[in-house]
């Protein structure tokens, strides 16, 4: 199969490139290894600032939608194995696509957390509890403790009291070299800052933009209640964590320690439960694009490909865009991919004015990080800066084999 | 000791990959983990297990992220024999219907 524009990944960036692209004329082919094109969209739900509720299921169905009235072939249920240059795609089932252009567009995957007890029956990642519950339907415990505690794992913790479940609690994970600073309640403080804007409590409305001050922070961790925080028809618990997790061949229970201000474990009680979600964070899905030149930059979530201000990467005609390049949220993938379609569709020749169209589509990206509710990684900016720079260095010190010019 | 499953798809513990980094005399990474212990070689390839083990590294030998976590080779996907025989022949590849709800 021949076409102008190959995306691998349907989701928030990868259906975006696609409208833009194909909008403009260009022919593109999209793949996705799940049954459905959505991607992370298909299970997000929640509210947004000002009562407006982000239902990503919506999302997903319209922007696809637009892309199949724009005659882009959506392959859904197809791995992509390989990725060659100049550019080929591999498929299962000894498929290829062959394409000018190509946007990697794989987003995120969980990291894990191995809470003593993690492979439990019934422990499940949070990612996967998300989709049971707003995408299957299916509630994936009776009574829940919620391990980490991040912004992804707050909004499912109320999308689980919503479906129905008993919330026991949210805790922190157990210190460890796995958990990192995840385990520490005032960096978790900090994570918290992240969603202040959506934060139903006001103790966590205020705490969390205080939270960006570190004096204010280390007097919030210390008047921070031991016995957690009402937050969603559950409990917060900045100054508990899960340090084990019981049962032979079903989750039973999880034994509970109260921690110190820097997340070291004291005194321990049991809470009797039926399913544990872990939330570890996520890490770039980067398989494909490890060929570019690429970067581990903590603050943006592990190991990103570097790319230009117009969402190419070290090599010809590859683009990257949405969580592949950082932990951010699906509204700023979809202006990514917006981007990296509007400029392969400026380059294949199909836009009138492409200076213009493609200064909008940047600066939408910029606008979607100011106005964004919510921000998975406390630091996301200042590594968006060290990426810019890696990449500065880069195009300065080699000569690289790139058109800049549209 | 602390007998916790790291590595899932090829059963490996804690316990063991902390036996392989106490025992180097130097800088271990996370690919020589892997051959010592086989953990990230099995159907996830190193997915879920990978960034556990660069953290461990990071942890105990003070390493610098750069070279942690495993690299992934292609076939990025499991793929069999015959579809890498494959001529690629695909005319009729099957596109979507996205329902209306």
């Amino acid at each position: 199969m021949k076409c102008d524009l190959a995306i691998i990944g349907a989701g928030p960036a990868g259906l975006s490139a696609a409208v833009a692209a194909a909008e403009a004329g260009a022919r593109v082919v999209v793949v996705d290894e799940n049954a459905r094109p959505g991607g992370r969209l298909l299970g997000q739900l929640h509210e947004e600032p000002g009562r407006v509720w982000w239902i990503g299921a919506e999302v997903s169905k319209t922007l696809a939608n637009r892309a199949l009235a724009a005659s882009v072939q959506i392959l859904t249920g197809r791995e992509v194995w390989g990725l060659f240059p100049q550019w080929k795609v591999a498929l299962d089932g000894g498929d290829s696509i062959t394409a000018e252009y190509v946007v990697v567009a794989t987003g995120a995957a969980e990291r894990a957390l191995p809470v003593p007890g993690w492979t439990i029956p019934g422990v499940m990642a949070i990612g996967a509890a998300q989709t049971l519950t707003n995408y299957y339907r299916v509630r994936p415990g009776e009574r829940i403790a919620v391990v980490g505690i991040d912004p992804l794992a707050l909004t499912v913790a109320h999308e689980l009291k919503m479906s129905g479940a008993d919330v026991v609690g949210i805790y922190l994970p157990p210190k460890d070299a796995f958990s990192g600073p995840r385990s520490n309640p005032d960096t978790n403080l900090r994570y918290l800052a992240g969603m202040a804007d959506l934060a139903p409590n006001a103790f966590l409305r205020i705490g969390g933009r205080l939270a960006n001050v570190p004096l204010l922070r280390k007097i919030a961790v210390a008047l921070f209640p031991r016995f957690g925080l009402p937050l969603m028809g559950t409990r917060l618990h900045l100054r508990q964590s899960v340090v084990r997790i019981c049962g032979d061949d079903q989750v039973k229970r999880v034994d509970v320690a109260l921690v110190d201000r820097h997340g070291n474990p004291g005194r321990t009680h049991s809470i009797m439960v039926d399913c544990v979600c872990i939330s570890g964070g996520l890490y770039p899905v980067q398989e494909l694009t490890q060929d570019c030149d690429v970067a581990q930059i903590s603050e943006l979530g592990g190991t990103i490909p570097l790319h230009s201000p117009e969402m190419e990467t070290s090599r010809k005609n590859l683009f990257v865009a949405g969580n592949v390049t950082g932990i951010e949220g699906a509204k700023i993938a979809m202006a990514q991919g917006t981007l990296a379609g509007t400029v392969i569709a400026a380059r294949l020749g199909h836009l009138h004015d492409p200076g213009e169209a493609i200064r909008r589509a940047a600066e939408a990206v910029v606008t979607a990080r100011e106005q964004s509710a919510i921000t998975f990684m406390p630091e996301i900016n200042k590594g968006r800066k060290i990426a810019e720079d890696l990449w500065r260095q880069r195009t300065g010190e080699t000569n690289n084999d790139l058109e800049i010019s549209v | 000791m602390d007998d916790r499953i790291v590595c899932r798809c090829e059963d490996v513990h804690l316990d063991e990959i902390e036996k392989c980094l106490g025992e180097a005399d130097g800088h271990v990474s996370v690919r020589e983990i892997k051959l010592q212990t086989r953990a990230g070689m099995g159907i996830c390839q190193g997915r879920t297990c990978g960034p556990l083990l660069a953290a461990l590294i990071q942890e105990k030998a003070a390493k610098t992220p750069d070279d942690c976590g495993i690299g992934a080779n292609t076939p990025v996907r499991p793929v069999s024999l015959a579809d890498l025989a494959g001529s690629g022949d695909d005319a009729d590849l099957r596109s979507v219907v996205v329902e209306a709800n």
